[in-house]
């Protein structure tokens, strides 16, 4: 479709486009990436021929581009750059018919029916009919960019090149332009060539992209090439980590500010507040933390400052308890979208606090426990109607600074603490007769103050991991003790 | 179709339009005709025009002082205002589209005061360049004004990138009265009477002209006007800037030189017959565009139909208004003109603020 060859040019004495191979398929959406002044624009330019070509060749569908005229070239390449201010009151359609110029003949040159035609059928694609006589200076930013898309439509061409076309667009008309023009690449195979300046953008939108440093291309790939933290960081100069998607599997990649790294981290043993009634156990940081949870509310990897315990009745049963827990936190002022809320029919009384400072580094873990539905995970599944109390609660923070991955082997760490535990205390699985892992409905959280230097793993190999084993260890076989104890006092809980 | 139906209404509307300013301009060109100090009934006069156009009359014994009147020094005098005003309303026109402001004119950037100075200049040393004869005035005017229109763009081009049109009329207020020294200078070299009679002809009028002036305007008016119409679609594309006109396959640098060439020949050809008359091409495109809509296909000939109009019309007020002595016509055109200007500016200002907070 468009071949570029060996291609040098730019500005008189100093090319700024060198050596530059690209291919771009037939209906492709390509985007071009880089940062100020490493030749995107150059690169376009010298493709509308708007800088003259040094060295190397470019093609267009097998065509040499420097051989066509200028309204060849219009027919089979169109332009939507950012946003463009008009002169006199043209309205929308005057605008968009200005995209059938190349396509013109005779002497008075007039639209033909057939230009109509071409301008109903993009007026309807870019859903601006009903904007067609109002003036083109009268409509919003976004509505703008769709009557310049459908202008560039209006040239029919083989390819559309895109110049930031949503650099000063908010979010809804940018995501709407690139859907709009995702659709008509999808749909009617239009090959698009963009400059996009926002990698998350073109990680969502692109099929493949082309990363250019000064004025020469590193790597062309797909959407994974984003993946590569280090060539990001060394292109753009800023720290970068390139993260997941929750909805797509496309790479979004994460910046990090400067001023990050010298904010002032938390103390863990005095920066927090801890309420403890029959109701609730909330303890609040005053910083956020870095946290791994499987809470009701609050689950995955984010940064939280509330981490609750809420009790409730041994026979609740609620179809929304996600609702039910924020309508509680919100009850008690607790902001639920900054919290990790789990639940428990233990009494909080209960509940077992220990600080410990394991090889320097300090750690609190809070449980509450009950084994009424003691697992063990490996025995058969049986189907269970858990009306007995039976769910371990833990919350680990430690004044350290973890990696993701050290997050996921921590909670292995505590996972394995916590089993071990049951089985020194024998606690068996009432179904299987075997010794418990667990019970069916377990909570654990890691909250990370995130100071000091960066600790990878966590796991049994590690101070980390043994000081999480060691504290989670010693608070959980406290914990069910207590319970066992309530247990034998009151009879049957 | 809705659609179809709206774009027919247009149509029609478009086809009024120039109805109605064909009518004007029949209207005002007869009462320019009428209208004077020796009344000469309509019925005479069409015979009159009628008889010496196309032979054809009907009417006998017309007295051979009234034939005088109105073929020899009426009807020059009008088809003169019509000429000129329709000259400078099109390449006023045709530099606002260029410029992508309504407040380009002939008059403002400069153009006018470039050409008078080549007018005063072949009048005053009664210059002759061999092989032109009497067109030595009108194409040295086009010259001169083409070489000022330069001049203005290479100072705007120093000063800023962009050819914002501020820039553009201030360098045009500069050249301007540089230009308007020298032709003082010119003109205190010479005697008093001489200094008079050519510091009225740069106030602009179009009276005490014959049927030689008429045939000097002719072909310039012609080619430039043919120029202009052909490049009514570039002058659209130009709309969203030099750039992406040129994304659409326009041929930007050629268009802008046949442009300005077009839009010169028609200055300087009208400042060569009648002097520098401001404003025309300010006013005018401005009110064609609020009745039809900025499209160049058919500003472009509205702007001179109504152009014309209007300059007969103003003739007709700078003779009857303090008869029996004569205004210049430029005064006329000035005293409606500068508010309008003023008026434009305001706007264009606000409609740019709008804009940026947007």
């Amino acid at each position: 479709m468009i071949r570029i060859e060996n291609l040098a040019g730019g500005y008189k004495n100093t090319p700024i486009i060198e050596d530059l191979h690209l291919e771009i398929e037939n209906g492709e959406f390509f985007a071009l990436l880089g940062p100020n002044g490493s030749g995107k624009t150059t690169l376009f330019k010298l493709i509308t021929g708007q800088l003259p070509i040094q060295e190397g060749r470019i093609f267009l569908s097998g065509k040499e581009i420097s051989l066509l005229s200028k309204l060849e070239k219009a027919k089979k390449v169109s332009v939507l750059t950012q946003e463009v201010h008009a002169s006199f009151d043209y309205t929308v359609e005057e605008i968009i018919s200005l995209g059938r110029y190349p396509y013109q003949k005779g002497i008075m040159k007039q639209l033909s029916k057939a230009d109509r035609e071409v301008i109903e059928d993009v007026m309807e694609r870019t859903k601006i009919s009903k904007y067609r006589n109002t003036q083109f200076r009268m409509i919003s930013g976004g509505e703008k960019q769709r009557v310049l898309l459908a202008k560039a439509m209006a040239q029919e061409p083989e390819i559309l090149l895109l110049d930031e076309p949503t650099n000063h667009l908010d979010i809804k008309h940018t995501f709407h332009l690139l859907d709009l023009l995702k659709e008509q690449q999808q749909k009617n195979g239009l090959t698009i060539f963009a400059i996009l300046h926002d990698l998350n953008l073109a990680s969502l939108y692109a099929n493949r992209i082309g990363l250019l440093d000064k004025g020469r291309l590193l790597e062309v790939g797909d959407v994974d090439t984003l993946r590569k933290e280090e060539q990001l960081k060394q292109v753009y100069e800023v720290q970068v980590k390139t993260q997941a998607h929750p909805a797509v599997s496309n790479p979004q990649i994460l910046m990090t500010p400067q001023h990050a790294a010298n904010e002032k981290p938390i103390d863990l043993v005095k920066s927090y507040k801890l309420v403890k009634n029959k109701n609730y156990i909330h303890i609040q940081f005053d910083q956020p933390m870095r946290t791994i949870s499987n809470g009701v509310i609050g689950e995955g990897i984010q940064w939280l400052k509330h981490f609750c315990n809420f009790h409730v009745d041994k026979h609740y049963n609620c179809s929304d308890p996600k609702r039910d827990l924020q309508e509680r936190m919100d009850s008690y002022q607790i902001p639920h979208e900054q919290a990790v809320g789990m639940m428990t029919a233990v009494n909080l009384e209960d509940k077992v606090i220990e600080t410990q400072e394991i090889e320097g580094i300090q750690m609190m873990v809070i449980v509450t426990a009950g084994v009424g539905n003691a697992v063990d995970i490996a025995s058969e599944y049986t189907p269970n109607s858990a009306s007995q109390i039976g769910t371990i609660n833990t919350m680990v923070f430690i004044d350290a600074h973890f990696t993701d991955g050290a997050l996921v082997n921590g909670y292995m760490s505590a996972t394995e603490a916590k089993v071990k535990a049951l089985q020194d205390l024998d606690i068996r699985d009432p179904q299987s007769n075997t010794i418990a892992t667990g019970t069916s409905t377990d909570a654990l959280l890691l909250a990370l103050t995130q100071r000091g230097s960066v600790t990878q793993y966590a796991g049994s190999g590690t101070v980390a991991g043994k000081g999480i084993g060691q504290l989670v260890y010693q608070t959980t076989h406290k914990a069910v003790k207590k319970y066992l104890k309530r247990v034998q006092n009151n009879g049957i809980y | 179709m809705q659609s179809s139906s709206i774009r027919k209404y247009l149509t029609n509307k478009i086809v009024w339009m120039y109805v109605l300013s064909g009518g004007i301009v029949l209207g005002t060109t007869l009462l320019g005709l009428l209208e004077s100090s020796v009344a000469i009934p309509i019925p005479t006069i069409l015979h009159i025009v009628s008889e010496n156009a196309f032979n054809i009359g009907w009417l006998n014994d017309i007295p051979k002082n009234e034939e005088m009147i109105i073929w020899n020094i009426r009807l020059p005098r009008v088809l003169l205002a019509l000429c000129v005003g329709s000259s400078l309303a099109l390449a006023g026109a045709a530099f606002q589209g260029l410029l992508r402001n309504p407040l380009a004119d002939p008059y403002t950037i400069g153009v006018s005061s470039g050409a008078a100075l080549g007018a005063v200049f072949v009048l005053f040393f009664q210059v002759t360049i061999v092989g032109l004869g009497s067109f030595t005035l009108p194409v040295v005017a086009i010259i001169s004004g083409f070489i000022t229109l330069f001049i203005v763009f290479g100072l705007v081009r120093l000063s800023s990138r962009n050819l914002a049109i501020e820039t553009i009329i201030l360098a045009g207020i500069i050249v301007g009265a540089f230009i308007g020294s020298v032709t003082s200078l010119i003109i205190s070299l010479g005697d008093r009477d001489s200094m008079t009679q050519i510091i009225y002809w740069l106030y602009g009028s179009v009276a005490m002209r014959g049927w030689e002036h008429v045939q000097l305007i002719l072909p310039f008016m012609l080619v430039g006007a043919f120029m202009l119409l052909i490049h009514y679609r570039e002058l659209n594309a130009l709309a969203l800037g030099e750039e992406a006109a040129d994304h659409i396959g326009v041929n930007v640098k050629r268009g802008k030189i046949f442009i300005l060439l077009g839009a010169s020949l028609l200055t300087g050809a009208s400042v060569a017959v009648s002097g520098s008359i401001g404003f025309v091409g300010l006013v005018i495109p401005h009110l064609v565009r609020l009745v039809t809509g900025p499209n160049h296909r058919h500003l472009l000939p509205l702007s001179m139909l109504v152009g014309g109009a209007f300059l007969i019309a103003a003739d007709l007020v700078a003779r009857t208004i303090i008869a029996p002595s004569e205004l210049p016509i430029g005064v006329i055109t000035g005293l409606i003109g500068a508010p309008v200007f003023a008026l434009l500016l305001i706007r264009e200002r606000i409609g740019r603020r709008g804009y940026l907070n947007d």
